[in-house]
């Protein structure tokens, strides 16, 4: 066939497939994951998810399984957000060789759950000695911290409040006589930080709400010492489109980046195999005689594998890479279209330019890729796009099974991660229901495209 | 006819499955050798310890004897090949070994034991579910191809895509999430209560576990079942002679249930069947989650175990019962449809 026959046959097929309007949909679903995957640095909240994924110390200043940030439009009871805060005013004080800088946070909470924790990071090289302390809308203040610390270059000061100021936040409750009975081991200090002073604090505590300052001083003794950056960020109970897992990843994220690699394992299974596939359906019918019957055995020997089991034993005997689990599963899924293939090839075989070109001397090469092959692709565009599900699904399984590539975010390793972690049983669905929804979402699409093409391609399913 | 088309058949399936079990051999092989020695040099430790009083020549001579002894009995001390040929010869005689730390119910590390007696219950499963689908999938799809183009056919194709690239087994886990840990109605998983109850209770409690699963499996099932047999019944009403019966007069009822049922029953028994040998070899995920003891969840666990044997013997058998079911499925459509037997194969 040529450039312009085929052209003209493509314009045929799409002016059909137009008129099919749940394959049009499918397309507007695929054009959406074309532009995720066009646009992913900008959809992603932490732009490093697909090379620190499983480094947990790119994910420590977000809160632990937390809930989408829009759940609180739906709940009466308003959880704190995750936010940075903003400094109000920073100033660097001079005393002899001593120096002093001084920021103030201010922070409006106006919720009902307090923050998990607040956080505060600084960058340089120092060994300063820092000191913390809130000042509540209610006038009281609290010292949270005194101590001296050290920055080094690569390695962040990071003081996660919630952990280290228990000590003064028990003693403040003391103070104000409202920790009669209490034992340190069940309050948290972010509750107590964020309350009215009552003695219900551990059970129910009551939002103060108002403008918190919080203020944080760093001492520097020596000359050398330079902080370069600062910053404080509350993490909420809330966080983001979709939440966090328990290792405080951002599952959004995750779903973004697990976009392509599902494009990609689903595509190219489905390209290589559908190919390999169609290649060998041709052969064997064009071929004919013993090579048919041979190559019909092995395609039979092939079809006799229960594909999954066999699967799974191969990747966790070679624990595979991506590309690798892409491979195992061409090695199963180019039977698909086989049987079909090689009875359209048997009766493309007998048609008179088949004989014609034979006659003329053509080789069988020549005659199946340039005669028969091309006529069998919309065929295969179809039988594509229907491989491409399946695929995903597989993958996912593996991974589910903790045999995927390490070294990659996928929607099934999330998965992974949330029936291990416990999701379901502690009802976080923000963590299950999204990479599933993506999966489901992503067969949808391309079952839409298939489904029209077959639809075209078999005129007899149309009507009766 | 129909004997010499049975016979050819059933060889090729005993061909096949031994050919596949031989490769599976060769697989397993090479993993197999490394966790072995370990396995037996921990035993002969194990051994070691029982002894005392030994000078470190006689402990060493000890060690030596006993590794050759065992490398003996497993056969370690052969080429690769004949080490190949012979688990291929005993798995083919079902002598599958003892586990290395998977035990059955009884206690027994038989592998065989172990396996089979997951096997009946992974059966019920599925096939109790696919028994369900099956009956929903051509109800529907025979009121789809009925008026074919109509809303109800369209809207419930929207919904066999909608099911088509959807994990069964993620459908599990949400469908667990709400019904068994949020509103409390089902059990998360399992086959029975601890401890399971007596008499016929015991039955209903197994049901009761049932319960979710199958729902589970049949609501992401009988869309496709639905679209299929959709397919094949709209290709049969084409057929010159559906045509002759309308013009007779035949009521159109009688046309569907009768005529067209009759010619489109084979395929969709066998793609039904198809399916649920598919299922029952590919959904090692779904069992999990559902933590149901079937042989799906002994796979997961072994792999987890690392427990070589019993992966293989559970391979083995999966594999077994696959070719089984494909060389049946056969036989059986070749004895409706005699067009089989004389061409070879469709």
């Amino acid at each position: 066939m040529r450039i312009g026959e085929m052209k003209s046959s493509f314009n045929e097929f799409w002016g059909e497939f137009r008129k099919v309007k749940s394959g049009m949909i499918g397309l507007v679903f695929l054009g959406l994951f074309l532009m995720i995957l066009f646009f992913e640095p900008l959809l992603l909240p932490f732009e490093q998810a697909n090379s620190r994924w499983k480094d947990i110390t790119y994910w420590e200043d977000n809160p632990a399984s937390a809930a989408p940030q829009w759940t609180n439009f739906f709940s009466s009871k308003k959880s704190s957000v995750s936010m940075p805060l903003e400094a109000e005013k920073k100033e660097v004080k001079n005393a002899g060789t001593i120096r002093i800088i001084e920021e103030t946070f201010l922070y409006d909470y106006q919720y009902d759950a307090a923050p998990s924790d607040i956080i505060f990071r600084a960058s340089g090289q120092a060994n300063p000695t820092v000191i913390i302390s809130v000042e509540r809308p209610d006038g009281k203040k609290i010292d949270l911290l005194r101590k001296p610390l050290e920055v080094t270059q690569g390695k962040d000061l990071r003081i996660a409040i919630d952990k280290t100021s228990l000590n003064e936040a028990y003693n403040f409750l003391k103070s104000m006589d409202a920790a009669t009975g209490l034992s340190k081991q069940t309050l948290k200090t972010t509750d107590i930080l964020f309350s009215k002073v009552e003695e219900s604090v551990v059970f129910t505590p009551q939002a103060l709400k108002g403008e918190y300052r919080i203020m944080v001083s760093l001492i520097l003794q020596k000359e050398t010492d330079v902080i370069e950056s600062t910053e404080m960020k509350v993490a909420g109970r809330v966080q983001g489109i979709l939440g966090t897992d328990n290792s405080k990843r951002d599952i959004w994220s995750g779903v973004i980046a697990g976009v392509k690699w599902a494009m990609l394992i689903g595509l190219l299974t489905a390209l290589i195999s559908v190919s390999i596939g169609v290649v060998y359906g041709v052969m064997s019918a064009y071929l004919g005689g013993w090579k048919d019957s041979l190559m019909q055995r092995i395609f039979e020997i092939f079809i006799s594998v229960p594909m999954l089991p066999v699967l799974i034993v191969m990747s966790a005997v070679f624990k595979p890479n991506i590309w690798m689990i892409i491979f195992i599963m061409c090695i199963f899924y180019w039977v698909g279209p086989v049987k079909t293939v090689r009875s359209m090839g048997l009766q493309i075989k007998e048609e008179t330019y088949i004989e014609a070109s034979r006659a003329l001397g053509a080789s069988n090469t020549r005659i199946i890729f340039k005669h028969m092959v091309p006529l069998l692709i919309p065929y295969a565009f179809a039988s594509m796009a229907l491989n491409v599900p399946g695929a995903i699904v597989v993958e996912a399984t593996l991974s589910l099974l903790g045999l995927g590539d390490p070294n990659i975010v996928t929607w099934g390793q999330i998965l992974q991660d949330a029936h291990n972690g416990g999701a379901m049983l502690s009802g976080m669905w923000w963590w299950v229901v999204p990479p599933g929804m993506a999966i489901a979402f992503m067969g949808m699409t391309f079952a839409f495209v298939g489904f029209a093409m077959d639809k075209i391609l078999n005129p007899k399913l149309k009507t009766r | 006819m129909f004997w010499k088309y049975m016979l050819k058949r059933v060889f090729y399936g005993i061909l096949i499955y031994i050919i596949l079990i031989f490769v599976f051999s060769a697989l397993f092989n090479t993993v197999m050798e490394q966790t072995l020695r370990g396995q037996i040099d921990e035993e002969i430790r194990g051994e070691l310890m029982a002894l005392d009083n030994r000078s470190s020549q006689q402990i060493q001579d000890f060690i030596e004897m006993r590794r050759a002894e065992k490398y003996a009995l497993y056969r370690l001390d052969k080429p690769i090949f004949e080490r190949i040929v012979w688990r291929t010869w005993s798995t083919l005689t079902l002598n599958l070994g003892k586990s290395s730390s998977i035990r059955s119910a009884a206690g027994d590390r038989n592998v065989w034991a172990i396996v089979s007696e997951k096997i009946p219950r992974t059966l019920i499963l599925f096939s109790s579910a696919m028994l369900i689908d099956i009956i929903i999938g051509i109800w529907l799809g025979l009121k789809k191809a009925q008026k074919a183009g109509g809303v109800l056919d369209k809207s419930t194709s929207v919904g066999t895509m909608v099911v088509f690239g959807m994990p069964s087994w993620w459908l599990g886990m949400i469908l667990i999430m709400f019904f068994a840990y949020t509103i409390k109605v089902f059990p998360s998983g399992g086959l029975h209560a601890t401890p399971p109850p007596e008499g016929i209770a015991f039955f209903l409690d197994a049901l009761y576990h049932l319960a979710l699963p199958v729902m589970t499996l049949v609501v992401i099932g009988f869309w496709g079942r639905a679209f299929l047999t959709r397919n094949i019944v709209l290709g049969v009403l084409q057929d010159d002679y559906i045509m002759a019966a309308r013009a007779r007069g035949i009521p159109e009822r009688k046309v569907l249930y009768g005529h067209t049922m009759r010619t489109s029953a084979p395929p969709i028994v066998t793609m039904s069947l198809l399916a649920l040998l598919a299922s029952v070899s590919g959904n090692i995920v779904f069992e999990g989650i559902f933590n149901w003891p079937g042989m799906g969840n002994l796979f997961w666990f072994a792999l987890q175990q690392n427990d070589v044997p019993v992966l293989m013997g559970n391979l083995a058998i999966t594999t077994g019962l696959y070719i089984c079911g494909l060389v049946l499925l056969d036989l059986v459509y070749g004895l409706l449809d005699p067009r089989i037997k004389v061409g070879g194969r469709a």
